[in-house]
């Protein structure tokens, strides 16, 4: 690359945006601190930690999260690799599918579930039932962050190239095209990460603590503990989600077919 | 000729309908399950009267401020998801640029990826904290002789909704098309401007068509994401902007009446609108795709 | 069920506790009149109870269910506080059939009624059945009142400097961007109410809701109206100021938040004032009934009673406890002035489904930020 890359606008560009994400934050976290009259303090964070309701709904939360992840992933690669790979007539019915969680009230969709399945008694009564609807709930995001990945690939030269070298399926999908789909991988566990953090209906309905039911309790309760848990859970969840990032990146060989990185 | 005499090219050649269930059975069934027979029973109640089929509830979409509700809706869902592909393309592209610092990456999408889905009520508060009518910026302002809220400008309406919404469509963009703009490769780049190419030409001819699947795509999940929220305009504006969700909320999921039929004609409603708005994409896509080799 | 017919009587009250009357003290020792040793047994027996909805600053649901957990050792489960009434109604449906299924609920009164016609409840006439005003009760015990309250202004007295006294006074300038309500009036039952004690304000009836949205439209043009949906961190922080609410909330919130800012209650002087009482119920499918029942008949009992009382709702039975002067003076003291719980008025099924539908016609049309 000879070109010098003008830094000017790009970073200006960026900085007039992180001013607009950071503002609000810093209004919250202001009012965080503020305990009454003229006084400010770090009270409200430390009624918060202490409680061990908090660490028990963000445990939940994030188990239901990871399982989210895995059963989202292990549904959706296949039925978007051969999307890509065979069936794009197809296309319109992924597309409309993926759109409908949408559209449908939450509260519809927990009352069409119950109704059809109230069993086995082992899951459902159990948070672990709650991964079931959640996969659906990020199946808008996971799908197109998985299907913008994919058609960025040359799949049908991938899978050319690596059928004629010899690879099978299981080859091939796991150790050519999963490679190449890291950031979109990435990308589609961190959003299901989101969402599965800040669903509530669902586990309100079902009765289970989640941490946005908790968030949500404490909204109701508490004035200045309300921000303050706001913006741990912006930290906290932007921890995990760094978490993710870094073991993504660092467990993925150097696979590099046609894609520039 | 023996089984293994037949090339591998045979192989991928006689692959098909086995294949493809093996391939998409398990999205297809727990999509079924879980997703379009619950959307089915929801939806029959929209037909149902005190005595058996009706048309009433569907025909009232037709009326008053449900009309508005669901202009609004779309229009706010438009704008929001326009806003959410230009700034957050630029960011995407901007961070990706080969000159900016390593942590930045990380740093923008693990953020973006939380204030994806910070929304709802923390949201709101956080906004209203900011350039509410006591917020910080709106003080502040004042005390250097602005009037924000003296000329015109307020949060509780269609363009403040835009500003808010703004906060959670441009991260999920950022997100989203990152990988689009990861595979436009330097090489075409280099070539373009080796054949005289300014920036400009680049992206007209190159760049954005190539983009453009990615681009309608990532529009249609901001379009959907905008038009489902909920929790962030009830915070807002609790419900003096019409808007179609909460409607819905109201009606099925609030504390003054329930009204199973109406929420599921509001639903159909809303699934009516998405199909037009998929079936726009589909034709532009098509447009595109059509000198796109793909 | 028609309104009007709800008459506390407070003059009666507190002259028999000028006269000093002991008999005023809580009956704490032993148990009420009609709670038979048996059904506490049986209760035990099952173990544990299974609320939900029931916030622990509303209504002082936090110091019920405690002492009923200590009085009767029976551990209580209290999940999803902040469901709305359409939502409890979804679990029940929900959760049929599983042990972690709510035991009883706490809805509006429209919930209440759609409840028993979708066969959600299952009947149980309390011992003091019959001290419950007609008005506030299912005649076949499907579901019965437990508290109501009234429509207030909760004032942030830092912000606001002086607090309105009546709708009027809500569309002076000195209130500009502050007045609230805690969300839509088609979503959120104090809204809901507020819109209505408006109405009642400017010359509507509980017929005609339509003055209440003028008003709100009004004082939205004024610039006075936010918008927002208030929460009790709103009020608190000064982004709200003036929230109209239930006056049990906004007087809670004020002993709650007294070490960080002054909040006064106000119910307004110059109307007859809007009620709502909430229902009681007891699941069809609850997995701990006989614990349910119990828990029904500490609520309706002296002692519940009273205990919703410290927490600013009046009781259903509070005109019949009042007249048998089963309430402490102590107790009365820190209540509002009596006179407008004498006048207040409740709007029928019929009447609730003629202001929503005038609400969806014209709330959005007619309000504008």
């Amino acid at each position: 690359m000879n070109r010098r890359t003008p830094r000017l606008i790009p970073g200006l560009g960026l900085g007039i945006v992180g001013i607009y994400f950071i503002t609000p934050l810093l209004a919250t976290g202001v009012f965080s601190l503020w305990e009454g009259g003229d006084r400010y303090g770090l009270s409200a964070y430390a009624a918060l930690i202490h409680q061990p309701k908090l660490w028990q709904s963000l445990g939940l939360s994030i188990r239901l999260a990871i399982e989210t992840i895995l059963v989202g992933l292990v549904v959706l690669v296949p039925a978007v690799f051969w999307l890509n790979l065979r069936v794009q007539r197809l296309r319109p019915l992924f597309d409309f599918l993926s759109v409908l969680p949408f559209v449908v009230p939450p509260i519809a969709l927990v009352a069409g579930m119950t109704t059809l399945y109230t069993g086995p008694d082992w899951f459902v009564g159990t948070a672990n039932y709650l991964v079931v609807p959640y996969v659906i709930l990020a199946l808008p995001y996971t799908y197109r962050a998985l299907d913008v990945g994919m058609r960025a690939l040359d799949l049908k030269t991938l899978t050319e190239a690596s059928q004629s070298l010899g690879a099978g399926w299981f080859t091939l999908i796991f150790r050519v095209v999963v490679p190449n789909l890291t950031t979109a991988l990435i990308g589609a566990a961190l959003l299901t990460i989101a969402i599965v953090m800040g669903e509530f209906t669902f586990a309100n309905i079902l009765l289970f603590n989640t941490f946005a039911v908790y968030i949500d309790y404490i909204g109701q309760t508490s004035a200045t503990e309300a921000s303050a848990l706001t913006l741990l859970s912006f930290l906290i969840t932007w921890l995990a989600m760094l978490g993710v990032l870094v073991t993504g990146r660092s467990g993925r060989g150097q696979v590099q077919i046609g894609g520039a990185r | 000729m023996s089984p293994e005499a037949i090339p591998p090219a045979g192989r991928i050649a006689r692959s098909g309908g086995w294949f493809t269930i093996a391939f998409m059975a398990p999205f297809l069934l727990y999509v079924t399950a879980f997703l379009i027979l619950p959307t089915l029973m929801l939806l029959a109640t929209a037909f149902l009267g005190k005595h058996g089929l009706t048309l009433h509830y569907v025909r009232s979409l037709g009326e008053g401020q449900t009309v508005v509700a669901f202009r609004n809706s779309i229009e706010l869902s438009a704008m929001a998801a326009f806003v959410g592909i230009v700034v957050g393309g630029l960011t995407a592209y901007f961070v990706l640029l080969p000159g900016m610092p390593r942590g930045l990456r990380s740093l923008v999408t693990t953020f973006g990826a939380v204030a994806a889905n910070f929304a709802g009520v923390p949201l709101a508060f956080a906004f209203i904290a900011t350039l509410g009518s006591l917020g910080i910026i709106t003080v502040w302002l004042k005390l250097i002789g602005i009037n924000l809220y003296g000329s015109g400008f307020t949060l509780y309406s269609l363009p403040g909704l835009v500003l808010v919404y703004a906060y959670f469509q441009i991260p999920l963009m950022v997100i989203v098309i990152t990988p689009a703009l990861e595979a436009l490769r330097r090489e075409w780049r280099e070539a373009a401007e080796n054949l005289g190419a300014s920036a400009w030409d680049y992206w007209r001819h190159v760049g954005l068509p190539i983009l453009l699947p990615s681009l309608l795509s990532a529009y249609i999940l901001l379009f959907g994401n905008a038009f489902s929220a909920y929790a962030t305009p009830y915070a807002l504006t609790s419900g003096i902007v019409a808007l179609v969700p909460v409607a819905i909320s109201n009606v099925l999921s609030g504390n003054v009446m329930v009204s199973q039929q109406t929420g599921a004609a509001l639903a159909l409603g809303m699934i009516g609108v998405m199909v037009v708005v998929m079936g726009i994409y589909a034709l532009i896509a098509r447009r595109v795709g059509r000198w796109v080799k793909r | 069920m028609m309104a009007g017919d709800f008459t506390p009587d407070r003059r009666t009250v507190l002259k028999l506790a000028a006269a000093g009357s002991t008999a005023a003290l809580l009956p704490a020792i032993g148990h009420a009149a009609g709670i038979s040793s048996a059904l506490i047994k049986a209760a035990k027996h099952e173990g544990g109870l299974n609320t939900i909805a029931l916030p622990p600053d509303w209504a002082n649901y936090g110091e019920i269910i405690s002492t009923f957990e200590k009085k009767y050792g029976i551990p209580i489960k209290n999940a999803a506080p902040d469901d709305t009434s359409a939502e409890e109604l979804q679990s029940i449906r929900s959760m049929r059939g599983q042990s972690r299924g709510p035991d009883v609920v706490d809805v509006g009164l429209s919930f209440a009624l759609v409840g028993a016609r979708q066969g959600l409840f299952k009947p149980y006439k309390v011992s003091t059945w019959s001290t419950i005003p007609a008005s506030m009760k299912d005649p076949a015990g499907l579901w019965y009142g437990d508290y109501f309250g009234l429509i207030s202004f909760g004032v942030n007295m830092s912000v606001a400097k002086t607090a309105p006294q009546s709708w009027a006074d809500l569309k002076k300038p000195a209130y500009k961007g502050m007045v609230a309500l805690n969300g839509s009036p088609l979503g959120a039952g104090a809204a809901f109410a507020g819109v209505f004690a408006a109405a009642l304000a400017n010359g509507g009836s509980l017929d005609n809701i339509m003055p209440g949205i003028e008003f709100f439209a009004d004082l939205a043009k004024r610039g006075n109206f936010d918008p927002s949906a208030a929460t009790s961190a709103s009020l608190v922080s000064g982004q709200t100021p003036v929230v109209i609410n239930w006056d049990y909330l906004n007087l809670a919130q004020a002993k709650k938040s007294k070490a960080m800012t002054k909040i006064d209650t106000i119910i307004s002087a110059d109307a007859k004032p809007y009620g709502a009482f909430y229902c009681q119920a007891i699941s069809k499918f609850a997995p701990h009934p006989k614990a349910a029942e119990l828990w029904q008949e500490f609520i309706y009992s002296d002692e519940g009673q009273l205990l919703y009382l410290k927490g600013f709702a009046h009781p259903a039975r509070f005109s019949a406890m009042a007249k048998a002067g089963a309430i402490p003076a102590s107790l009365m003291a820190e209540l509002p002035p009596a006179k407008p719980y004498g006048e207040a008025l409740f709007a029928t099924i019929e009447q609730t489904k003629k202001a929503q539908a005038a609400l969806t016609e014209n709330w959005s049309k007619m309000v504008k930020a």
